[in-house]
């Protein structure tokens, strides 16, 4: 069954690494506007079906559906190309740059003299202090080098970037592993803000506390199958913690 | 710089950059700024006529050619390789273009780009080894090194190519100006303009320094990093063999053994101008400094009577030196 206001659907994927089966047929249908907590233990297959979105690694089997069509990328620029933004803990900035230039990196603003074109700083500060604004980040100096940067102001970076550059489908991976409680909120407070602005939003973790009062679906990932997909409003969260203890094995419609 | 005290109930947000612990035009050259202002001091004092017209003259002249060469292997460094044969090709590429124009007669303007075409083919070659076969430049360059000199000392039989008569082209590389200036300082002053520009404020600089940094995470938004590594052995290469040819202007005499142990020097200009060695981090700046500062310290030397053979010394703690003024200021990816 397809849904017409889907952003993505995959059905039937599946993926081995030599003899080790990550995944084996995964369905799962994004909407607009919805934040997905997708959870599970160590190694249920989170990240190779992330992976598999964003054009890190192709499936064995299986198809992929974006905006209607079938797609099958062949690196995570060409994902990115086309609105799939991945915010990875350790792989969104480069450390020794400043804020602004780790911004704007490949796709620079330029001003052209004669044939030269020169980086527009003034442009570029104005629009990268509003993004970060946007999402409630107070900008003091653009030009420090990100690697001063907590991991969760790192992230909001990074977020921030996504949804100015156009993003309509944004994926955390464990995006608070490495985070303090407070930081943990800011996070998810910019992912609630993201949802707002009409994008569809990936969060993986393996915490189903954390996720659950902010996600709009759950999604629960057990050795490379999905066991649960439920509306949150819909399920209480013992239920499936229950689920996840395998006590009760239970599918939403 | 913008400041903004609002409130803090209006932001769910953290602070994000509460200090400005860098802006990095005023930190990144510090160390090599304060080595070469102390030795500068020192040497004030300690050698006569130090301060002087003729000697600053002189120590913009002697810094120049390693400067030359030293700026492209800041390039270089910068987005993460390292090129060892800069030596090898600054003796190389005037002995192809003196070959050119004193044996066969072809025009100097025609040796010279002949020759320069060359060294870009052996920087591409090198870039295209190493990224080819994903062995470090460091050895790529040091066979490279090797087989270069090889080559020339073959070539020549161990001779200098020397030519005494007029040429405009070698007056516009090497003469000599009003006030005793060297036409070799302008071209240096020139270039580090240029490519300070180039990594600064252009979006190819954005480009070097991520590679640098982080070449998958640079790859991941769209920065051609094979590219970018190309262009900066290309550009090394040919910095190399226009120092050298700028050096067989100011001499009028190619020698196979020239360029020996100027890998070392165009590195430690680099890394004294706070270049890290692992790339990510660099200043063009810097190592104008950093070049200007071993050019002092050989003057200074001189001047204050002391061997000649002190100079590596010197060198050797300036760099040492240098690196720990950089570290202690916090600046650069080298710590990390
Ligand atoms: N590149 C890889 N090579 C080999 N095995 C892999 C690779 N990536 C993941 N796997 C394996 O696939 C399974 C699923 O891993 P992963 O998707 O990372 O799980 P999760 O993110 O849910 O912890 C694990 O058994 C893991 O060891
Ligand atoms: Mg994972």
């Amino acid at each position: 069954m397809r849904d017409p206001d889907a952003l993505l659907e995959v059905r039937g994927l599946k993926k081995a690494f030599g003899g080790v089966v990550a995944l084996r047929g995964i369905d799962l249908t994004l909407e607009r506007r919805q934040i997905i907590g997708l959870v599970g233990d160590n190694g249920a297959g989170k990240s190779t079906l992330i992976k598999i979105i964003s054009g890190v690694y192709p499936p064995d089997e299986g198809e992929i559906q974006y905006e209607g069509k079938p797609i099958r990328f062949s690196s995570p620029m060409e994902a990115r190309g086309v609105g799939i933004e991945t915010v990875y803990q350790h792989l969104a900035l480069i450390p020794q740059m400043s804020i602004l230039r780790n911004f704007f990196l490949g796709k620079e603003m330029l001003r052209r003299i004669g044939p030269f074109g020169f980086m527009d700083f003034n442009d570029m500060r104005g629009i990268c202090k509003e993004a970060l604004e946007g999402l409630g980040i107070r900008v003091r100096c653009l030009d420090e080098d990100v690697s001063f940067l907590s991991g969760g102001e790192r992230q909001a970076v990074a977020i921030a970037r996504a949804l100015h550059f156009g993003a309509k489908l944004l994926i955390l991976d464990e995006p608070t592993a490495a985070l303090s409680v407070r930081e943990t909120e800011t996070v998810l407070n910019y992912i609630i803000e993201a949802r707002n602005r009409g994008l569809a939003v990936i969060f993986i973790t393996h915490s189903l506390h954390q996720v659950y009062p902010v996600a709009d679906r759950l999604v629960i990932l057990e050795h490379g199958r999905k066991i649960g997909d439920f509306k949150r409003d819909e399920v209480a969260l013992e239920d499936l913690t229950g689920i996840i203890r395998g006590t009760q094995t239970k599918d939403s419609s | 710089m913008p400041k903004r005290n609002a409130s803090s109930a209006e932001w769910q947000g953290v602070t994000l950059l509460g200090i400005n612990r860098r802006t990095t035009l005023q930190q990144k050259e510090m160390g090599v700024l304060i080595a070469t202002i102390a030795t500068g001091i020192l040497f004030t004092i300690f050698a006569r006529n130090f301060i002087s017209w003729a000697n600053l003259v002189t120590v913009l002249t002697m810094a120049s050619e390693l400067g030359i060469v030293a700026i492209g292997m800041t390039f270089l460094l910068i987005s993460g390789e390292i090129d060892l044969s800069v030596g090898s090709v600054f003796a190389t590429i005037p002995l192809i273009m003196a070959m050119l124009f004193v044996y066969h007669g072809i025009s100097e303007w025609i040796g010279m780009g002949i020759a320069l075409l060359v060294a870009a083919g052996i920087g591409y070659l090198n870039g295209q080894i190493t990224i080819g076969t994903g062995i470090p430049s460091f050895i790529t360059t040091l066979g490279m090194m090797m087989f270069w000199r090889g080559i020339v000392l073959a070539l020549t039989g161990g001779r200098p190519v020397a030519f005494f008569g007029r040429s405009t082209l070698l007056a516009i590389l090497g003469g000599l100006l009003p006030g005793g200036v060297r036409a070799v300082s302008i071209w240096f002053v020139v270039l580090v303009f240029i490519l300070w520009l180039v990594l600064e404020k252009m979006r190819y600089g954005n480009w070097v320094v991520a590679t640098g940094g982080n070449k998958d995470i640079a790859r991941e938004l769209g920065v051609n990093v094979r590219k970018v590594k190309l262009i900066n052995f290309t550009l090394t290469a040919v910095l190399a063999g226009f120092a050298g040819c700028i050096q067989f202007a100011r001499l009028g005499s190619a020698s196979p053994a020239y360029g020996e142990g100027l890998e070392l020097e165009a590195i430690a200009a680099s890394v004294i101008g706070g270049t890290s060695l692992v790339g990510g981090y660099g200043s063009i700046l810097g190592t104008f400094l950093g070049a200007l500062l071993m050019a002092i310290i050989r003057s200074g030397l001189v001047l204050a009577g002391a061997p000649a053979y002190w100079y590596r010394s010197f060198v050797g703690a300036i760099v040492i030196i240098a690196v720990i003024i950089n570290r202690k200021l916090g600046s650069g990816g080298s710590q990390k």
